[in-house]
């Protein structure tokens, strides 16, 4: 937290209650884009809305800045209401007080890197100095000091995304919005901007909403992550928790490779939950609200499964036999598939590891990383 | 939340509502009308008179005559134009673009005058000069007839016909054209079963739209027409309004009326025409590169005959106006013609306080009339491509309605609107009237300006604080400079050079150019209507070239 960071302050929290709101083609079709979303984004935290395309999250990022009118419900940005249906409250984006980077940039290409920067302030009627003291900290913060004359179309792809940031900064906003920022870069450069922005915000301390379909993006800058699918918010929780202990499968399915066993609860009494599945009982890590009975499906990601020669370790709990039935080398490891009876277990194994297609494995799982899920 | 229509677009849809639709609603009652002071006193008695008008059959087929003539005439030459150009090997291929813009730096009355100096029987310097080399006792070639008319009018649209055309065969895939020479035919099989049926709505439109500007036309069927007494609607109308002792509004708003519903619906036919093509012309770059045909032996003596055209079009008539304006009067050039030479037409005119008058307003109007036409054009354009609602699509159809407008016919309009109020006989109302006629020619530019510009960049705007006027002034405008400078240059050498809407409206006082061009002809003052010319085309190429410049600098500085 750099005490020389010049919007070095708090942010507030965004809530989104009951948000509908519906498209409509000229030839007439609705589309729902968001359905009655309730959404509490807490202040001073990095805020993502993940899914996949079409699932809203742009047009709620949107609704939230004032570029697109819900059809029905209320978002209030600290105590303050900017829009509710029911008390017919509009206030127009630019009386909202947020600061956005757009997925395009949308730098002004007539102007210097300066008056990007400058704009926000200049709307405000701000002295002279001050603009010009503010936006010289801001360029600094985000590492383009020096650049200020630059015809803003002359810097490089990274260099825009940052003129884009110190533009949403420089205001000293409430709320930093952020429309898939990093969609534009080519894989390395965003690697390294991800890693950057991180510090950025984390540094800033500021409620800052991300808009991303990437989930690696998500899991490595957000402290809370919001899956939405189709109009509705699916689930919300940390990275750790949407990794490691998703509440639905389209969540589980959704972050990263999973498999999913389905089976039956069979008793709930011991450490591990033993879940009754077509390939064997699996011990699983325990979750609240179960009964004897129940139908569940156990979550699988495949770095939980260890693959080991056959024979020595049968028996023992989570440990079955299986057949690899494919292998791909995808550089730092092999993803492959292994049957257990008729299941098939998506895998990774250590490239050094030597097996090869048709063997006879043994394969274990890790009950901690067993996951149920409730849905 | 929001009202369907929201209070900006209603405004604009009111304004230009107004603008287009308010004197066509004028021009209806007032043919309805007893008198130009009786307004609103019903009869029928102006539509009974003017139709049964024994000349108006000899009327109508001089303008069925004049307007289809024309049109083939410069539909194919653009044809011609345009195939040499793009898909052949022609040298000179600069000449083609002149060609495309004279028609902004010289005004059609001068053109048109300049081809009465060349060619009248009586004295037409070209005729003299053929009867003194050929030994002939009359003049050859009389452009006081049908046939001059159409010539004249057919050269003047010829751009028009090339800037549709052109595009359309630019766009066109050589590969069809390709694959028809490979099932077996020859080169001119291919392109008359395959290129020219492609290219047919391209033909049409530019059919219609010529058909539409010559049925508008008033400064050939004036200048030529009138003295071989060849009268066509539009000097029909004007002989009603301005000669004998009571100008009939009345029956000239009922025949206006005929003139305007075929306009409008050659307007119509020209856009469904063109909708697909014109409208995203900017956008759909598709990267064909046309296959360019060889012409061999034929390439001189084809780029000769453009050569010719190119000095046909643009040199000839100013070096005719340049000498006329010097000589005393109106003689083939030769050494006794130079050694009289004089400045005194030139003398007359620039001290001439009509003409000053009329210089003075005409600039006027081209500044402040393109300047304030192309602010509405600009908020009107920029509503019709950002919001899309059913108001927006309703101002769109107001803003092109006048596309069809007639000038004489639609200044006719007006004078029964103006004539109510204290802007009649002011320079107001040749503003008003000015831009409500050509308002689509600074909207179209616009158009497709802010079609290009990313919305992102606005919306980037209201979210650092912008409000809807201060986005505009720093993003939105800047941004759109050279679309709006194109406009201005389009809407301020119209502008200068108006002549039909201001044959009805000008009266003393208001006086403009063109029209004063027009009284000097009539009184056959060869002299003043030159140097008056000259100074016509060196206000536009000035002002055009003043307005290139200065929208490249706007563009380099940003």
């Amino acid at each position: 937290m750099g005490t020389r960071s010049p919007q070095h302050r708090n942010g507030m929290e965004i809530k989104v209650s009951a948000l509908t709101k519906i498209f409509r083609s000229p030839s007439g079709e609705e589309v729902r884009a968001l359905k009655e979303v309730d959404l509490t984004i807490p202040a001073n935290r990095i805020f993502t809305l993940l899914g996949p395309s079409g699932c809203g999250k742009t047009t709620l990022l949107r609704c939230i800045v004032g570029l697109e009118v819900p059809d029905s419900g209320e978002i209030a940005i600290g105590d303050t209401v900017v829009w509710s249906k029911k008390q017919r409250i509009f206030i127009p984006p630019n009386k909202r007080g947020i600061g956005m980077v757009f997925q395009t940039y949308a730098i002004w290409p007539h102007m210097t890197v300066f008056d990007n920067v400058a704009y926000p302030l200049q709307v405000r009627r701000l002295p002279r100095e001050e603009i010009r003291r503010r936006v010289r900290e801001t360029l600094k913060f985000v590492k383009l000091e020096g650049l200020e004359n630059r015809p803003a179309t002359a810097l490089s792809g990274g260099q825009q995304q940052r003129v884009a940031l110190a533009r949403a900064l420089v205001s000293e906003p409430k709320v930093i919005l952020f429309d898939e920022p990093l969609s534009n870069l080519d894989a390395k450069l965003r690697e390294e901007t991800r890693r950057e922005l991180r510090r950025f915000l984390t540094e800033l301390r500021i409620t800052a909403v991300y808009v991303t379909h990437d989930r690696l993006e998500a899991l490595t800058l957000s402290d809370l992550v919001a899956v939405m699918r189709e109009g509705v918010v699916v689930e919300v929780g940390t990275p750790l928790d949407i990794y490691f202990r998703p509440k639905h499968k389209f969540v589980a399915d959704f972050i990263g490779k999973a498999n999913f066993i389905e089976g039956t609860v069979e008793s709930t009494s011991e450490d591990l939950i033993r879940v009754v599945t077509p390939m064997g009982p699996i011990a699983c890590r325990r979750a609240e609200g179960l009964t004897p009975g129940q139908r569940v499906t156990v979550c699988v990601r495949p770095e939980a499964i260890t693959i080991d020669r056959p024979g020595d370790t049968s028996g023992g709990t989570n440990t079955f036999r299986g057949r690899v039935v494919s292998l791909l080398f995808v550089g730092e490891n092999y993803e492959g598939e292994v049957a257990v009876g008729k299941t098939i277990l998506a895998i990774k194994t250590n490239p050094a590891f030597p097996i090869g297609e048709g063997e006879e494995v043994s394969v274990y799982i890790d009950p901690a990383q067993c996951h149920i899920l409730m849905e | 939340m929001r009202p369907r229509i929201s209070p900006l677009t209603f405004t604009f849809v009111l304004i230009v509502g107004c603008l287009t639709v308010g004197p066509v609603l004028m021009l209806i009652l007032g043919s309805f009308s007893r008198g130009i002071g009786a307004f609103g006193v019903f009869t029928v008695e102006k539509y009974i008179r003017v139709y049964t008008d024994p000349s108006l059959p000899k009327i109508l087929l001089n303008t069925a005559a004049f307007t289809v003539g024309s049109s083939l005439f410069a539909t194919a030459l653009a044809l011609i134009l345009a195939y040499l150009n793009i898909r052949t090997d022609i040298p000179l291929k600069g000449l083609f673009h002149l060609i495309s813009i004279t028609p902004m730096m010289i005004p059609h009355i001068v053109f048109a005058t300049s081809w009465v100096l060349l060619l009248n029987p009586s004295n037409g310097i070209l005729n003299l000069l053929l009867r003194e080399v050929l030994g002939l006792k009359s003049s050859p070639f009389d452009i006081y007839s049908l046939g001059g008319m159409i010539l004249v009018e057919g050269l003047l649209d010829l751009p028009i016909a090339y800037l549709i055309i052109a595009p359309a065969m630019a766009s066109f895939d050589a590969a069809l054209e390709e694959a028809a020479w490979v099932s077996g035919g020859s080169k001119f099989r291919a392109l008359r079963r395959v290129t020219f049926p492609i290219l047919r709505p391209a033909i049409l439109a530019s059919l219609a739209l010529v058909i539409v500007r010559s049925l508008a036309a008033f400064a050939v069927p004036s200048v030529i027409g009138m003295p071989g007494r060849v009268y066509v609607l539009t000097t029909y109308i004007y002989r009603l309004i301005s000669l004998g002792f009571m100008p009939d509004y009345g029956r000239a708003a009922a025949v206006g009326v005929s003139v305007l519903v075929t306009s409008t619906v050659l307007v119509y036919v020209y856009r469904r025409l063109t909708a697909r093509s014109e409208r995203y012309v900017t956008i759909s770059a598709r990267g064909y590169k046309p296959a360019i045909i060889g012409l061999g032996r034929w390439r001189y003596p084809l780029s000769f005959l453009t050569s010719l055209l190119f000095l046909v079009l643009i040199v000839i008539p100013v070096l005719v106006l340049l000498y006329v304006s010097l000589i005393p009067y109106v003689m083939p050039p030769s050494a006794k013609a130079f050694s009289m030479m004089t400045l005194k037409h030139w003398n007359y005119v620039l001290h001439d306080p009509l003409s000053l008058r009329a210089l003075r307003n005409s600039v006027f109007l081209a500044l402040v009339g393109a300047t304030l036409g192309i602010l509405l054009s600009t908020f009107v354009s920029y509503i019709i491509v950002r919001v899309k609602s059913a108001g927006s699509a309703l101002l769109e159809s107001l803003a092109f309605f006048s596309f069809s407008f007639p000038g004489l016919v639609i200044g006719i309009g007006f004078m029964w609107f103006f004539v109510r109020t204290p802007l009649y006989a002011t320079i107001w109302a040749l503003l008003i009237g000015y831009i409500a006629t050509y308002l689509p020619y600074g909207i179209r530019p616009l158009t497709s300006t802010f079609i290009q510009i990313s919305e992102d960049l606005e919306e980037a705007s209201k979210v650092a604080g912008g409000g809807f006027l201060y986005t505009f002034r720093r993003i939105v405008v800047p941004l759109a400079i050279p679309g709006i400078v194109s406009g201005w240059i389009l809407m301020a050498s119209m502008f200068l050079r108006e002549l039909s809407l201001s044959a009805v409206l000008s009266r003393p006082g208001t006086e403009v150019l063109a029209v004063q061009i027009l009284r000097f002809a009539d009184d056959s003052l060869w002299g003043q209507v030159s140097a008056l010319g000259i100074v016509m085309i060196a206000l536009s190429t000035t002002m055009v070239t003043l307005a290139t410049l200065v929208g490249k600098h706007i563009g380099k500085s940003k």
